[in-house]
């Protein structure tokens, strides 16, 4: 995810995250780049094709796992979860916003929208660190 | 029984089922039996009003229900329905549209949309949010930009750079008499704002190219092409393919026009249809051939229905259908339209990636050099208005040829010429004496530019073409005649 997001880096990157969920507890295994289909400028703004994540899906129920989560970066600001992040999100999978500085992976947030779609939850993100 | 996928996060409610086998015979009524089964998913899938939420996408097999039959989708026992989720969002403090609301007075401007249930108080706030782009304010930008703004398009832009001519009034009908010699967009913005004062008028005073398309189409949602010429028509194609912006396209000659939605995500593009322009100068435009007035008032408003029942989301749009409308038999034909795999610029490989040099692409040159330079070359291929009356006055015998068509030399003519069309010139060339000096004219020196061509090809050495044709010669030596 990190290595996507700086390559696609001044640009907002985008993929799915597929993994397992145990209890309150979701795991990423793999996480699938995919293409940032918005038609303008795409330095604050990405938007994915839902054939794509079908494919996703397809692909993760065929090797046993969940599509869990989809994840973007923001460019040159914090992994906030924005107004638009928020409106054009969906209330049922977990969003990883990787915020990149200058090219470089800076520091990363997970959200869980309501099911209305007026707010999200922070959740805890944990990965290794060296 | 069809099989429903449920994704991962929903199988809270479908007993962790990760998919279930329904009974129904279109897509409505499986997704009915599975919130019949499973009450529980109706609020994640379903809007009070018992519409799929704005996210939800459902997929039979590979394909998106909305580009099927929707609802009404037969599905058969062996079928898979998907439910995909739309996901976009950004950093952007620029958030997609706000939800807009209607003021009172505006509720009741649009009333006679609100009370249908097709467009209601969601479509005309779709409208109210929505951004259309008119290319020309002149024969289909007109009623198309004028209809729009009733409607209560929300930004309407127009993008034209000409001044109101007499000779656009007879279709023109954004422009009245007393705007005669004022840029179309003052004129326009004018007419349009007394029509409906809630909505914003974008004026984009510049003649469309490759260098500005891509960033002036980038703010908004639809395209309307009103051009009337190929290099601009080709230009506003590929923009809207390269943008992702539907094209709502028209198009007219004298009794008869056309009109498409193109560029849409699996439609088909205007290249699909015409992938390489006609040779310049086989296709006459309006100028030259003529168009029924109120022509331009049935295709553009055809093109302002596509872009609105875009917006709104409602009916079949014109994608992958075009129509050919015949005035004069009264009559709407409809051809199907196949995207083109091959598609230079919309097909799998496409080869167009970028806007290119247009003119060149339709095989339009630059201007020659003014006359003046090649006469002090001693190698006149032209003559002006002022320098034929003199030589006229001189007593020179010279042949005046008028290449225009027979209605045409009723309007206007230059004493002592000849009519022969430029179509016939070449089965009647022989009329003519190939030693004599010829001047040969058209309306403005493009169609007599080729017969002058021709004929130097089948042996006349001394042919002069009329620069700026009758038009000049009205101008600068007879004003006492009409022009048109």
């Amino acid at each position: 995810m990190i290595a996507h997001a700086e390559a696609k880096f001044p640009n907002e990157c985008c993929g799915a995250m597929i993994g397992k969920i145990d209890g309150d507890v979701k795991e990423v295994t793999s996480a699938e780049p995919m293409e940032n289909a918005y038609a303008g400028a795409q330095g604050a703004r990405y938007e994915l094709r839902p054939e794509d994540l079908l494919e996703a899906d397809k692909r993760a129920r065929a090797a046993g796992l969940d599509l869990i989560g989809i994840f973007h970066s923001h460019p040159d600001c914090d992994a906030y979860f924005s107004k638009t992040d928020l409106e054009n999100s969906c209330p049922w999978y977990s969003f990883v916003v990787l915020s990149i500085k200058g090219g470089k992976f800076d520091h990363a947030n997970s959200f869980l929208p309501n099911a209305e779609q007026t707010a999200a939850e922070k959740e805890d993100l944990i990965w290794p660190k060296s | 029984m069809a099989k429903v996928l449920i994704p991962t996060p929903l199988r809270q409610y479908t007993e962790k089922h990760d998919s279930v086998e329904l009974t129904g015979s279109t897509v409505g009524e499986v997704l009915s039996s599975l919130t019949t089964k499973f009450p529980d998913l109706r609020k994640q899938l379903f809007n009070d009003e018992g519409k799929l939420r704005s996210f939800v996408n459902v997929y039979l097999n590979d394909e998106d229900i909305r580009y099927l039959k929707k609802d009404a989708t037969p599905v058969a026992a062996t079928d898979t329905l998907s439910i995909v989720p739309s996901i976009a969002g950004g950093s952007a403090g620029v958030a997609p549209p706000p939800l807009v609301s209607l003021s009172n007075d505006e509720i009741l401007r649009y009333s006679r949309h609100l009370i249908m249930p097709e467009v209601g108080m969601e479509g005309q706030r779709k409208l109210k949010a929505a951004k259309v782009l008119c290319i020309g304010a002149g024969g289909l930008g007109s009623p198309a930009a004028m209809y729009l703004a009733a409607a209560g398009v929300g930004v309407l832009g127009l993008v034209d750079f000409d001044v109101v001519d007499f000779s656009n009034l007879q279709r023109q009908i954004l422009h009245g008499t007393p705007d005669v010699g004022r840029s179309k967009l003052a004129s326009a913005k004018d007419r349009l704002s007394t029509l409906n004062p809630e909505i914003t008028i974008a004026t984009h005073e510049v003649a469309l190219s490759s260098q500005n398309a891509l960033e002036l189409f980038e703010p908004y949602d639809i395209i309307l092409d009103g051009t009337d010429n190929f290099p601009t028509r080709y230009l506003v194609n590929d923009a809207c393919v390269l943008l992702g912006k539907p094209n709502a396209y028209g198009s007219i000659f004298r009794f008869e026009g056309q009109a498409s939605v193109f560029a849409t995500k699996d439609g088909p593009c205007y290249r699909c249809l015409y992938p390489e322009p006609p040779p310049p100068g086989l296709v006459p435009s309006c100028a030259e051939g003529g168009v029924l007035g109120v022509l331009p008032g049935i295709i553009g408003t055809i093109q302002a229905t596509e872009a609105i029942k875009l917006i709104i989301g409602v009916g079949e749009p014109l994608i992958g259908r075009f129509l050919i409308f015949d005035a004069l038999r009264m009559r709407f034909r409809e051809l199907k339209l196949r995207k083109d795999p091959d598609c230079p610029v919309c097909g799998t490989h496409p080869t167009v990636t970028k806007l290119i040099d247009y003119e060149q692409f339709c095989g339009i040159h630059p201007a020659p050099e003014p006359a003046s330079v090649q006469n002090i070359q001693n190698n006149a291929t032209e003559i002006s208005a002022l320098e034929l009356k003199e030589r006229l006055d001189r007593g020179d015998t010279l042949k005046i040829v008028d290449v225009r068509e027979p209605n045409e030399y009723q309007i206007n003519r230059i004493p002592g010429s000849v009519l022969i069309p430029l179509g016939d010139v070449p089965k009647r060339y022989q009329e003519l004496n190939p030693d004599e000096p010829l001047v040969v004219h058209c309306k403005t020196g493009g169609r007599s530019a080729k017969a002058a061509d021709f004929l130097r090809s089948v042996g006349f050495k001394r042919v002069l073409n009329l620069r700026g044709g009758v038009l000049d010669w009205v101008d600068k030596v007879d004003p006492s005649q009409p022009k048109y």
